[in-house]
């Protein structure tokens, strides 16, 4: 729906814009720019600065430009001596106090105060009196200084923490001549999002305290590129200057302009500041063979001997004796040429990343970041994106609060989410199966009906998901957005026909949003990095599709799972596993037994970007370069597929070229002369991505079609019953500033980790004996942790919650390797 | 730790059924706590800011907006002087040092025996009669240094 237009006139050009819009952005439209500071196309009009004074047409006095709503007709001048005299004098009163320490202030050169003043200021002050002072460099929070004597009380910071963020964290204190940016008794703002505030600040009060005093701003080189850190893959300048790393800042309108369908303009703490891992210590620089680093040996050289070695021993014992595993956190290009790798070259389908089960495909239209704003209502389910993915909490709130979308929160555990939701149902941990089965058959014919039996199993009141029932129902537009790492057993199959349910008796349109965590979680399937799919979504089964696009070589039997490749490692059957930036030793259950069955290994060979657990125990080790020093394209939860720019020149090949010349090695043509061409060779092989190209890569990045939903795999169902009555049901959350390899001891953000600890209801506490503070350890059949107790009611009775706070913790250790549930006894 | 006493428990009830907006009931909720302690405590503001929903930050940031609500603890007599335009015109400053000299205190002090605390105040809204200064919940106008010698010689 086009909203109503109206036509003004600023400065003798004509400008039709939407009805209600300021005149600094209709000013915008046509290249005027009315200088401004307290306002931010993102946080709306205030007013308190007097910066953008404009003279309007039969109005008495100069008006505010940031608060001024155009209108039909309307004649705004920017430029007459009058408005010019009042700009001139509003500078005056605003540097009156401000120290003028330009030539030492990080700002300086990208200030707005700054520019402004050259622009319309004046050239001397009148101020007789000594200037104002307050303490300069103060901390803020361990990533942020303030210095309250540069402030000019524009007040973007605490109403971005307002209005943005939501939690009012950062405010203004006191009043008048004392008014001062702080947060409540001196507490440091550490809040998930804090440092956007040294963006939006238009002088230099809030610095970056890693950046504070590194490099003049005109000295750095910046590389529009992408986070690496979560799946939301937000827009990021990274700012170098001789090739080291500087800083990063988001993409928004201070620097270019912001990616609305993706971020818009907003970067995450952990993206901003968690970029300690580029110059990392644990950095793998060398190739190494048994142990031994060797610098002379090259990478290629060594990948293509190691190449080489693969197919002898697939020759040797049979194409399944090899097998990869893959890692959400490459970029589409390197996971296609590695399936490539092994589809084509070595002639097995042993390849995977995930342990969780999931496919490719939606029954529905798969929906980018920005319908979340245009749904009516949104449903999450099992997602958690405050510490998921950050920037879809922001969206969510925007849309919640200033947008009229409804939020419906389906978990089976507390989030932070849902004090915005109007339907917060919390399900029994590990029945989300049921839950969703009676989800499905409640959007059919027959309805839901109160029944005690769903009650008890899930937790949740029927007449809640009644009303949860119909609320989906009668919405015109639902946004579903499931976390599919965190849905148990194959009850992500059931989520895929509670989908096809809601498109087919929902009165509006519906679409969804797979939400997991990790940085290409999309791609990664997209690309096929899967057992029993090709790329494109295309089944294994569909052997005449494959052999037209593959030709008569591919391989079409099913391969093996990433937990059955540790089992055929285990039992002998697997003689090569080539792991790809992941690292099963941490991440995967098992513990010493897992360890036990990668040393059986022939051959195990880690391409890793950090060391890791894994890369202790490889036969041989290459280098992978990873975010900040590689290219290529990443899919996001949205399905937008954007290029990934890189920001440090490293000498150290690109994965894609180790890849070429392994595909080389191994008689399957491959002359890629950049990471584009493998981009254009999957644009004409991967279904989904055929209008992906350079050019419209290029800003914005571009929404992949929808990739084909095969048929989805019926759910096996699963009815698990407790071994004892003391045993609770183990759920493992996300926490985002996990202590793992890539925050580790040295990172800026090591404040916010955690220690280890355990979420239980009080019921369950209170038949167990146990109260919070507790210090026990958390066995299951598989492992025992150690943690502290909780209680807090994050989960029902019956569940135990588990952040996962660091690799230390050692939680998946308590997994349960099948994939089954796990159950966790305490023990003083 | 901050709790409401009953008394104030009962008030809040009454309070909060004037406003359709919970955070409307910031103002009330300060003065009920500054009433019963002297002052308001961090822990004050933490406890306000969970009956109306808002964060702690913010209700710290309405309290030290008004310099009627006090921050620290005050004496049992608290003098704010006005120091805007009108009694500064009228010789405010002299008055305030003044003041300030016969109880042996700087201006923002308690005396040692916390009976009186001296503070600037902004425009009390009485400029007909300055220089003003209120006393507790009182004002004195046209003041002299006269005037203030009598009026701190009574109190008790």
């Amino acid at each position: 729906m086009d909203k109503e237009q109206v036509t003004l006139t600023i400065d003798g050009k004509t400008v039709t814009v939407p009805k209600g819009m300021v005149a600094v952005d209709a000013a915008k439209t046509v290249d005027i720019d009315i200088p401004v500071f307290c306002y931010h196309e993102k946080l709306g009009p205030f007013g308190c600065c007097r910066m953008c004074l404009v003279e309007v047409e039969k109005m008495p006095k100069l008006a505010t430009a940031c608060t001024l709503n155009v209108s039909q007709d309307m004649v705004i001048k920017t430029d007459t001596p009058k408005v010019k005299k009042g700009r001139n004098g509003v500078l005056e009163f605003t540097l009156l106090n401000h120290p003028l320490d330009c030539p030492v202030c990080d700002k300086g050169g990208e200030c707005p105060l700054q520019d402004n003043t050259f622009e319309h200021g004046p050239d001397l002050t009148r101020m007789e009196y000594n200037r104002a002072h307050h303490d300069k460099a103060t901390p803020l929070s361990p990533v942020i200084t303030i210095d309250r004597e540069r402030c000019i009380a524009c007040q973007r910071c605490t109403r971005y923490s307002d209005i943005i963020e939501k939690d009012t964290a950062l405010v203004m204190l006191n009043r008048g001549f004392h008014n001062e940016v702080g947060t409540f008794n001196n507490e440091p703002y550490d809040t998930r999002f804090s440092g956007n505030v040294v963006d939006i600040c238009p002088v230099g009060a809030l610095t970056n305290t890693q950046y504070r005093f590194k490099s003049r701003n005109w000295d750095l080189k910046n590389a529009e590129s992408l986070c690496a850190h979560c799946a939301c893959n937000c827009n990021i300048v990274i700012g170098t200057r001789q090739n080291r790393f500087m800083r990063v800042q988001a993409k928004s309108s201070e620097n270019s302009v912001s990616n609305d369908f993706v971020d818009d303009g907003w970067i995450c703490d952990k993206g901003r500041f968690g970029y300690q891992f580029l110059e990392s210590k644990n950095r793998i620089l060398d190739p190494r063979e048994n142990g031994i680093g060797d610098s002379r040996a090259g990478v290629i050289e060594t990948a293509k001997k190691v190449a080489a070695s693969f197919k002898k021993i697939a020759e040797e014992h049979g194409p399944d004796s090899v097998g990869f595993l893959g890692s959400p956190f490459g970029t589409n290009e390197e996971l296609y040429l590695y399936q490539k790798l092994f589809r084509l070259g070595l002639g097995t389908n042993n390849i995977d990343h995930k342990l969780y089960a999931d496919s490719p495909g939606l029954p529905v239209d798969h929906y980018d970041m920005e319908d979340v704003e245009s749904a009516d209502l949104v449903l999450t389910i099992a997602s958690d994106p405050t510490e998921e993915l950050p920037i879809l909490d922001l969206r969510l709130k925007k849309a919640v609060s200033s947008l009229g979308t409804k939020l419906a929160v389906l978990s089976d555990q507390q989030t932070l989410m849902d004090c915005f939701a109007c339907h917060s149902l919390r399900y029994n941990v590990g029945s989300d199966g049921t839950v969703l089965q009676s989800l499905t058959d409640g959007l059919g014919k027959k309805g839901f009906k109160k029944n005690k039996g769903f009650e008890t199993e899930t937790g949740i009141e029927s007449d809640a998901f009644k009303e949860l029932i119909a609320s989906l129902k009668k919405s015109t537009k639902v946004c579903v957005i499931y976390n599919p790492e965190k849905l148990t057993g194959d009850s992500v199959h059931i989520l895929k026909s509670f989908l096809t349910a809601l498109d087919k008796n929902s009165e509006g349109t519906c679409g969804a949003i797979p939400a997991a965590p990790a940085t290409n979680a999309l791609g990664a399937m997209d690309m096929g990095v899967l057992p029993d799919y090709y790329p494109g979504g295309i089944p294994v089964s569909n052997a005449a599709k494959i052999r037209e696009l593959w030709g008569d070589s591919a391989p079409v039997t099913e391969g093996a799972s990433a937990s059955e490749l540790i089992q055929k490692a285990e039992s002998g059957e697997l003689k090569a596993l080539w792991i790809y930036r992941c690292n099963p030793l941490v991440d995967f259950p098992g513990g010493a037994k897992l360890e036990q069955a990668l040393k059986k290994l022939d051959l195990l060979v880690v391409h890793d970007m950090l060391e890791t657990e894994t890369t202790r125990i490889a036969k041989v080790v290459l280098p992978s370069n990873g975010p900040g020093y590689d290219e290529g394209t990443t899919t996001n939860i949205g399905g937008r597929v954007q290029f990934r720019k890189r920001g440090i020149v490293t000498q150290n090949p690109a994965d894609w070229k180790i890849l070429g010349a392994m595909l080389k090695e191994l008689d399957i043509e491959s002359d890629y002369r950049d990471s584009f061409e493998v981009t254009s060779e999957i644009a004409s092989t991967v279904p989904g991505y055929s209008e992906v190209n350079r050019k419209n890569l290029r800003k914005f990045g571009h929404q992949r079609e929808k990739v084909s939903n095969p048929k989805v795999p019926e759910s096996k169902g699963s009815s698990e019953k407790a071994p004892d009555k003391n045993a609770l049901r183990l759920r493992v959350s996300n926490y985002l500033f996990a202590h793992d390899k890539i925050l580790d001891a040295s990172s800026s953000l090591a404040h916010h980790f955690q220690t280890s600890s355990i979420y239980i209801h009080e019921d369950d506490a209170k038949s167990l004996g146990l109260s919070s503070g507790a210090e026990v350890t958390i066995k299951s059949d598989w492992g025992e942790i150690k943690a502290e107790v909780q209680v807090n009611n994050r989960c029902n009775p019956g569940g135990a919650l588990v952040p996962y706070i660091s690799d230390e913790q050692g939680v998946a250790s308590l997994l349960n390797p099948d994939g089954g549930p796990t159950w966790v006894t305490f023990k003083n | 730790m901050f709790t409401f006493s009953e008394s104030s428990e009962k008030q809040i009830e009454k309070i909060m059924k004037k406003y359709p907006v919970k955070r409307s009931a910031i103002l009330p909720l300060l003065a009920l706590a500054q009433r019963q302690d002297g002052y308001i405590t961090p822990e004050a503001m933490v406890e306000i800011g969970k009956r109306i929903d808002c964060s702690p930050a913010y209700v710290q940031s309405v309290c030290s907006f008004y310099t009627m609500f006090y921050t620290k603890p005050v004496g049992k007599y608290v003098i704010q002087f006005c120091i805007n335009i009108s009694c500064h015109l009228l010789g405010c400053d002299d008055l305030l040092e003044y003041t300030a000299n016969k109880l042996n205190i700087k201006v923002g002090e308690t005396t040692a025996d916390n009976k009186i605390t001296l503070l600037k105040e902004e425009c009390l809204a009485e400029c007909s009669a300055a220089p003003v200064m209120r006393l507790n919940d009182t004002y004195h106008t046209n003041l002299t240094r006269e005037k203030i010698d009598q009026i701190l010689d009574s109190l008790d």
